[in-house]
C-alpha cells in the first residue's frame, strides 16, 4: 500500500484560499483523520487526493509517483461518502460483488473477498436482503463493504457516519474500528467530529482555515495542543484560557493570578510578556476543604454533563474557571469551593496562539 | 406566579392525536425546558403557545389570564423559531428591529434596543451585513436577538440550537442562560438534546407519547425520576434499559434480569408481583463500575465492544449475553480497563424498576 504525500499543496477559488501550502505524509497502515470545523479545507484536500479537484499549486505523490494530474479512475483509491453509494433493487451480496466483476479476479478470489468484508462489517444477516429493506446505518456498511472489497491502495472516508442516528453511529464506529484493525491500509478520514477522530484515528491532522495546525496521536493532540485552537476545539467544553501580562524578574518572569495561591515563576519565555494560560476543565481539581495548593472560590453555576459528571463554573477573583467533577462531588458542592490548577496540566501560549516551552513553579 | 398554564390541552390533526390531554404550569422567571425525542409534539406545543394554531381542547393561560383564543399579536410574547427564518433582503439591523417596527415602536427607542441586544450577543459589528454574509452561528445569534428584542416577560424558544455545530452550541449555552437571567423573564425552551436540557433548565417537562409524563425541578427529576422516559432520555449517554421479571423468594420480592438477580423493594402502590408481570429495569451509565473492588455490588462479566474517546471521558460500550450496556469512565481510569473484557459492577440501590405498560416507577434494588 502506498503512502500518500502532499507537497506544498495549494488550492484557491475566486476570493477564497481553501488550502494553504500544506505538506503532509499519510503513512501506510495508518488511519489519519483530517479534523476541523466546516470550511477548514479538509474536504477540498481529500478531493484533491482523489483527483476530483486539481490543486492550484503543489503536488500529490503515491509513494514516489507524482500523480497530481492522474485521473481519479487510475489512482487505485476507494471513497466512502456521507450518503451511501449503493444500488437499490439488488441484494447486499450483489452490491458488493458488482464492482469486483470489473476487476480481473478468479471466482474463488472474488468470493473470498466478499466473505471477508461481510464478516468484518457484520453483514451476515443482511446478505440476501435488498437495499430498501436496510436501515441507514446498514446501507452505509454496504457502501463501505463495496469500497473495501476492491482492495484499493488508499481509502478515503468523507464524513461517513454523519447522517445516521446515534445507535447506527455506534455500530458503524465499531465496524470501522474492526475494519481498520484488520486491513491496515492507508486510510484518510475526514470529519468535523472530535469524538469520531479521537476514537478512530492513529493520528489526527487538525485543520483551521486551510492550514494544518498540528499532526499527532489523538491523546498527544488532546493533552498537548500546539495551538490555542487545538485547546479550544477538542474537549467538551475546551480549555479554560486566561490572558496575562507577566512581569520580569531576574531574567525570568512572574505571573500574578487569582488561579494560584502564590505568584508563579516562569522560565524560558525569552522576553515574551503577554501569555495565555490554558487548562482543561477535567484537569482542574476541586475540593470542599482548603489546601496549600488551592485558592478559594465561589460557585456561580453547575450543571450535569456527559456521564453524570458536573461542569462547575467557579469565580476566582475577576476570573471564571470551568471545572469538571465526578457525579458524587458535583452533587455535594455548594457555594464555597477550593480550586487547584496543577502546574503539570497548565499549557502556556504566546500572543500568536502557539504553545510556549516554558517552566513553571510556585514562588 | 405562573407565567404559562396549560389545562387539559389536546391537539388533533384529523384523527391523529399529537398532544393528548395534559396540564403544564410554568413558573414566572424560570428557564423551563420542554424536552422530548424528535417528533414528540414539541413544535406543535410551541405553535399553540405562540397562537399560530388553536388547541383541539383545553385552555392556555398567560400571566393568569385566559389566552386560548387570543391571536399571536395580542399575546405579547417573544419567539425564536427553530430555523433562523431571517429575511434575506433585510440587513441584520432590520431583521432585529422587525418585531419592534411591527408594533410601531418609536424609532429612537428601536435604535437603542437593537444596539443593546446586538452588543449583548456580540453581533454589533454585523448590523450592516445581510444574512447570506453570515456564518451559521452568527445567523442564530441574529435570530435570537430578533426574538428577544421586544421587551416582554415571556419568551418561547423552539429548539433554537438544532443543527448548529457542537462548539457553537457550547458557547450559546452560556449566552442563553445569561440572557434569561439579565432579562429576568420566563423562557420556555424546547429541545431533543439531553445535554442542552441539562445545561439550561431550572425546570424541565418531559414530553413523550403526546403528553407531559413528568415535570418539575431539573436536578430533582434527574436524581429521582418517576417516569421511565425521564430516566432513559434525560442524560447522555441514554440510560441502560433491560427487561426484568419479578418473583418471590423467601418472603422477599426479587427481580430477574439477563445480567443478574436482585432483591427489590416495591412502592406500596405497585401491587403484587404476579399482578405487575414484566418490568423495565434501568441503570444509568455512570452507575456501572468497571472492575469494581467493593463488596455488595451486583457483578457480571462483559465484553467490551467499543471505546469512544471524548477527551476527558471515555464512553465504553459493553455486551453481557448479547445485552448491550454503556458506561462512562474518566480518561484517568481508562488504562485500568483491559481492551476486551471487564467485570461490570452495579450497586443494587442504583437499579430502578418501572412498570412496563405505564412507565411509572415502582421500585428499586436493595442490598
Amino acid at each position: 500500500m502506498p503512502e500518500v504525500r502532499l507537497v506544498d499543496l495549494h488550492k484557491e477559488y475566486p476570493g477564497v484560499i481553501a488550502v494553504k501550502n500544506v505538506s503532509i505524509t499519510f503513512t501506510t497502515a495508518t488511519v489519519t483523520c483530517l479534523l476541523g470545523p466546516s470550511g477548514c479545507g479538509k474536504t477540498t484536500m481529500m478531493r484533491i487526493i482523489a483527483g476530483l479537484e486539481a490543486p492550484t499549486a503543489g503536488d500529490v505523490f503515491f509513494d514516489d509517483d507524482r500523480i497530481t494530474e492522474l485521473p481519479t479512475r487510475k489512482r487505485r483509491i476507494g471513497m466512502v461518502f456521507q450518503y451511501p453509494v449503493v444500488y437499490r433493487g439488488i441484494s447486499v451480496y450483489r452490491n458488493i460483488e458488482l464492482p469486483l466483476l470489473e476487476e480481473k479476479l478468479s471466482e474463488s478470489e472474488r468470493k473470498k473477498r466478499i466473505r471477508q468484508v461481510i464478516d468484518i462489517l457484520g453483514l451476515e444477516d443482511s446478505v440476501d436482503k435488498e437495499i430498501s429493506q436496510l436501515d441507514a446505518g446498514t446501507r452505509q456498511k454496504v457502501a463501505i463493504a463495496r469500497t473495501v472489497a476492491r482492495q484499493p491502495a488508499v481509502i478515503l472516508f468523507d464524513e461517513p457516519i454523519t447522517s445516521v442516528d446515534a445507535e447506527a453511529k455506534v455500530q458503524l464506529k465499531r465496524a470501522l474500528k474492526e475494519l481498520t484493525r484488520q486491513l491496515r491500509q492507508t486510510i484518510i478520514y475526514v470529519t468535523h467530529d472530535q469524538t469520531e477522530a479521537m476514537t478512530l484515528a492513529d493520528q489526527i491532522a487538525l485543520m483551521k482555515e486551510g492550514e494544518i495546525v498540528q499532526i499527532d496521536a489523538p491523546r498527544t493532540l488532546y493533552n498537548l495542543p500546539n495551538d490555542v485552537f487545538g485547546g479550544w476545539f477538542l474537549g467538551n467544553p475546551g480549555m479554560n484560557f486566561f490572558e496575562y501580562r507577566v512581569e520580569a524578574l531576574d531574567g525570568d518572569s512572574v505571573l500574578k493570578s487569582p488561579l494560584f495561591p502564590r505568584d508563579l515563576k516562569i522560565s524560558g519565555l525569552n522576553g515574551q510578556d503577554r501569555i495565555t494560560v490554558g487548562i482543561r476543565p477535567e484537569h482542574v481539581r476541586l475540593g470542599r476543604q482548603p489546601s496549600d495548593l488551592a485558592v478559594g472560590g465561589n460557585v456561580r453555576r453547575k450543571f450535569i454533563v456527559v456521564g453524570g459528571y458536573y461542569l462547575v463554573s467557579v469565580e476566582l477573583g475577576d476570573k471564571i474557571i470551568k471545572v469538571k467533577v465526578d457525579p458524587v462531588l458535583g452533587r455535594q458542592i455548594e457555594n464555597d469551593v477550593w480550586v487547584e490548577c496543577p502546574l503539570d496540566w497548565i499549557t502556556l501560549f504566546g500572543p500568536d496562539g502557539r504553545r510556549l516551552k516554558a517552566e513553571l513553579s510556585l514562588l | 406566579m405562573l407565567a404559562i398554564e396549560l389545562r387539559s390541552i389536546a391537539k388533533k390533526y384529523g384523527r391523529v392525536e399529537v398532544l393528548r390531554d395534559f396540564d403544564l404550569s410554568v413558573e414566572a422567571g424560570t428557564f423551563t425546558v420542554v424536552f422530548g425525542l424528535p417528533a414528540c409534539g414539541k413544535s406543535v406545543l410551541v405553535r399553540l403557545l405562540t397562537g399560530l394554531e388553536r388547541p383541539s381542547a383545553g385552555h392556555i393561560l398567560l400571566r393568569g389570564n385566559e389566552a386560548t383564543r387570543v391571536d399571536s399579536g395580542g399575546r405579547n410574547i417573544g419567539y425564536v423559531p427553530q430555523s433562523f427564518a431571517l429575511y434575506p433582503h433585510f440587513s441584520v439591523y432590520n431583521n432585529i428591529s422587525y418585531p419592534l417596527d411591527l408594533i410601531k415602536f418609536p424609532k429612537p427607542r428601536i435604535d437603542g434596543a437593537v444596539k443593546q441586544i446586538a452588543e449583548q450577543l456580540k453581533i454589533d459589528h454585523l448590523l450592516g451585513k445581510y444574512p447570506d454574509q453570515l456564518s451559521g452561528g452568527e445567523k442564530q445569534r441574529v435570530a435570537l436577538a430578533r426574538g428577544v428584542v421586544k421587551q416582554t416577560d415571556i419568551y418561547i424558544l423552539d429548539d433554537p440550537l438544532v443543527g448548529l455545530d457542537f462548539k457553537l452550541r457550547e458557547q450559546m449555552f452560556d449566552d442563553l442562560k445569561l440572557m434569561q437571567q439579565s432579562l429576568a423573564a420566563t423562557f420556555l425552551y424546547t429541545t431533543s438534546d439531553p445535554l442542552e436540557a441539562l445545561a439550561l433548565a431550572d425546570k424541565v417537562a418531559v414530553l413523550d407519547g403526546g403528553r407531559i409524563v413528568e415535570a418539575g425541578d431539573l436536578v430533582a427529576l434527574f436524581h429521582r425520576p418517576a417516569h421511565i422516559s425521564t430516566m432513559t432520555l434525560l442524560g447522555f449517554p441514554p440510560s441502560n434499559q433491560i427487561g426484568g421479571e419479578l418473583f418471590n423468594r423467601a418472603d422477599q420480592i426479587w427481580c430477574r434480569t439477563g445480567l443478574f438477580e436482585l432483591p427489590v423493594s416495591m412502592a406500596p402502590s405497585a401491587g403484587l408481583p404476579a399482578e405487575i408481570g414484566d418490568v423495565r429495569v434501568v441503570i444509568r451509565p455512570e452507575d456501572i463500575d468497571l472492575n469494581p473492588d467493593q463488596d455488595g455490588l451486583l457483578k457480571c462479566q462483559a465484553q467490551i465492544v467499543l471505546r469512544e474517546d471524548l477527551g476527558g471521558e471515555v464512553i465504553v460500550y459493553l455486551e453481557v449475553n448479547k445485552i448491550p450496556l454503556v458506561t462512562v469512565i474518566s480518561h484517568a481510569e481508562d488504562h485500568l480497563v483491559s481492551q476486551d473484557t471487564a467485570t461490570v459492577g452495579v450497586h443494587p440501590s442504583k437499579v430502578v424498576l418501572f412498570k412496563s405498560d405505564t412507565g411509572q416507577r415502582i421500585g428499586k434494588g436493595v442490598n
